[in-house]
């Protein structure tokens, strides 16, 4: 496998990989995906952020050939997803949200019988499994039971059979639900060193931070719609103000802030048990609710996120 | 366009189900020798209890000729490679189905659904035969160890390729009702309801034909019934009538082998 960097040149107007177009998907009367067009360019890592239930899961799984859309288009690696189901899936790598690994087959026994499913000559099989195997810090483990692994590990060996084909688009149902802090940065560092190889990366997530620090682009989805697009940067610039005051106090006194900061903060959101101010003056504000005479001890300042802009959209947190 | 995607219907590809099956052959060659015993011993079991144990009360001249143990032998044989492809389609196919996700897995590769179905089929028909292969080789041998030939006949050699054919009759059967249930509990009725009343009445143990009708009738509607016929004729020299049970078995799988197909696919693929 290539893993080494793939010597294409980003062109001046970016190639798009990954297109849909009014893509919809309903289970019954539940409309899972409404009608979602976006584009994603080769070589770039493009997030779905969203909370539980938003659609990205459906989205992922008729990239993969798991749902078949109820309607509008789908191309795939230039490939219509409704005529060339079988060389779609030869094209792409699959991190599924929940762990599939084959329980009977050992660390490396994995690798290498997922191998023989695209047909791969046995010696390349082998010789991507030595050099995955490594890639995601397991070859110590090769001949380990899968069951022995830990959770970051077989999310680790997971990744490791994604890239088993070589992969032009790998997408990721969310790769670090459930892992400790320790694991889910070795994931994204994993992450991270494939999209330097001009991998193709599609993940789903509802951890800003990780969306932040991955993406390249992102969509906001939410009951089934795209509510926002764009890069992480461009979004919080669109969407909300830079810098975030974050109060947390007793009822009383978040009603009396609230009522003070309306009109002098850009926005104001009441989340049930803070309240934030969206600034592009801190200092001032906070010097303006001290005068008030406000007890405001236990604020927090920082800057905006995309939290922030999903609460901005939907006045509701990502997490619930 | 994806409505025609859904519901037509795909023909499953040599290729992925060869593969499939290459994955549980793979994953049985690592354990054969502790999952075959119990396979091998059970009819043994069966010969034991009801051919010696029961045989002996069963008057001279024992059915059609033959002794006790001579007539039920065979019949054996075509029942192990029942219980066999059965096991193989219900809880095995529903722990890779439901529990595992092992079929989850592969049908984001290359190969589809259908040939995950197809695949399965091919290895509980394999199984079968090789288990039936196993016990052909112990009834031979016991059968000239205590004189009382049990094969005797040249046609038993094509009893493992019909075996295969048998155990993949069953396992259509087995994933057709894999495919309709949600819970692992429920397969109590397959066996219960099914699988045990076949291998009671297919004429492995006395002759059905002798039975007032509609009995022979409703036997002649059975897979296990031809079955056990086929493995019987060729393990003592087959008549030409031999031909009908082939016929009746290639009929009925090919006519029954789509339908799990169908519905595994809309299991696996939303």
């Amino acid at each position: 496998m290539s893993l080494k960097k793939r010597e294409i040149a980003p062109a001046s107007s970016p190639e798009a990989t990954l297109t849909a177009h009014g893509l919809r998907k309903s289970y019954g009367d539940f409309r899972a995906v409404k009608g979602v067009d976006f584009e994603v360019y080769r070589g770039e890592c493009f997030g779905f952020l969203g909370p539980n239930g938003a659609g990205k899961t459906t989205t992922m799984k008729m990239i993969y050939g798991a749902a078949v859309p109820t309607a509008g288009e789908l191309v795939v690696a230039g490939l219509d997803v409704a005529r060339h189901e079988r060389a779609v899936k030869r094209r792409i790598g699959v991190v599924p949200q929940e762990n599939n690994l084959d329980d009977d087959l050992k660390v490396k026994e994995n690798l290498l019988v997922y191998g023989r499913y695209f047909d791969l000559p046995r010696k390349l099989v082998l010789q991507r499994t030595n050099e995955l195997l490594d890639f995601v810090q397991l070859t110590e483990k090769a001949e380990s039971k899968v069951e022995q692994l830990s959770g970051g590990m077989k999310r680790r060996l997971l990744i490791a059979r994604a890239l088993i084909n070589d992969p032009d688009i790998v997408v990721l149902d969310e790769p670090t639900t459930g892992l400790d802090p320790q694991a889910r940065h070795l994931v994204w560092d994993r992450l991270r060193e494939l999209t330097r190889e001009n991998k193709t990366l599609i993940l789903t997530t509802h951890y800003m931070e990780e969306a932040a620090r991955l993406c390249d682009r992102l969509v906001i989805m939410e009951g089934g719609d795209i509510i926002a697009r764009g890069s992480p940067r461009a979004m919080i610039e669109e969407h909300v103000s830079p810098q975030v005051l974050e109060f947390r106090a007793g009822h009383e006194v978040l009603e009396a802030l609230e009522a003070l900061l309306d009109g002098r903060a850009d926005a104001v959101e009441h989340t049930g048990e803070a309240v934030l101010a969206y600034t592009r003056d801190a200092d001032s504000l906070m010097a303006e609710v001290r005068e008030a005479g406000i007890e405001a001890d236990n604020t927090v300042y920082r800057q905006a996120g995309l939290e922030d802009v999903f609460l901005r959209l939907t006045g509701r947190s990502l997490i619930e | 366009m994806s409505k025609t995607n859904r519901t037509s219907f795909r023909l499953p590809s040599p290729r992925g189900s060869f593969r499939v099956w290459q994955r549980n052959i793979t994953i049985f060659r690592k354990y054969w020798k502790t999952i075959m015993f119990p396979n091998l011993f059970e009819p043994l079991l069966y010969l034991a209890a009801l051919g010696l144990g029961l045989g002996a009360f069963i008057q001279e001249g024992g059915i059609d000729g033959r002794s006790y143990v001579q007539y039920i032998a065979p019949g054996l044989l075509a029942s192990n490679a029942m219980f066999a492809a059965s096991f193989e389609s219900t809880f095995n196919t529903f722990v890779k189905l439901k529990i595992d996700r092992i079929y989850d897995a592969i049908i984001t590769t290359p190969v589809n659904a259908e040939d995950v179905v197809a695949g399965e089929y091919l290895w509980a028909g394999t199984r079968a035969a090789l288990y039936g292969t196993g016990f052909l080789a112990v009834l031979t041998i016991l059968g000239i160890a205590f004189d009382e030939p049990l094969i005797v006949s040249f046609w038993a050699l094509l009893i493992p390729p019909m075996l295969l054919v048998i155990g993949i009759m069953f396992s259509v059967m087995g994933t057709l009702f894999t495919s309709l249930i949600e819970r692992i509990d429920l397969y109590a009725y397959y066996f219960t309801l099914v699988v045990t009343p076949l291998f009671l009445f297919s004429g492995i143990f006395f002759p059905v034909e002798d039975f007032p009708a509609p009995v022979p009738q409703v036997a002649w509607f059975t897979p296990l019934y031809h079955a056990v016929n086929v493995c019987r004729e060729l393990a003592t020299g087959p008549s030409p009538a031999v031909l009908v049970d082939v016929a009746w078995i290639l009929i009925f799988t090919a006519a029954l082998a789509l339908l799990p197909i169908r519905f595994m696919r809309r299991r696996l693929i939303s």
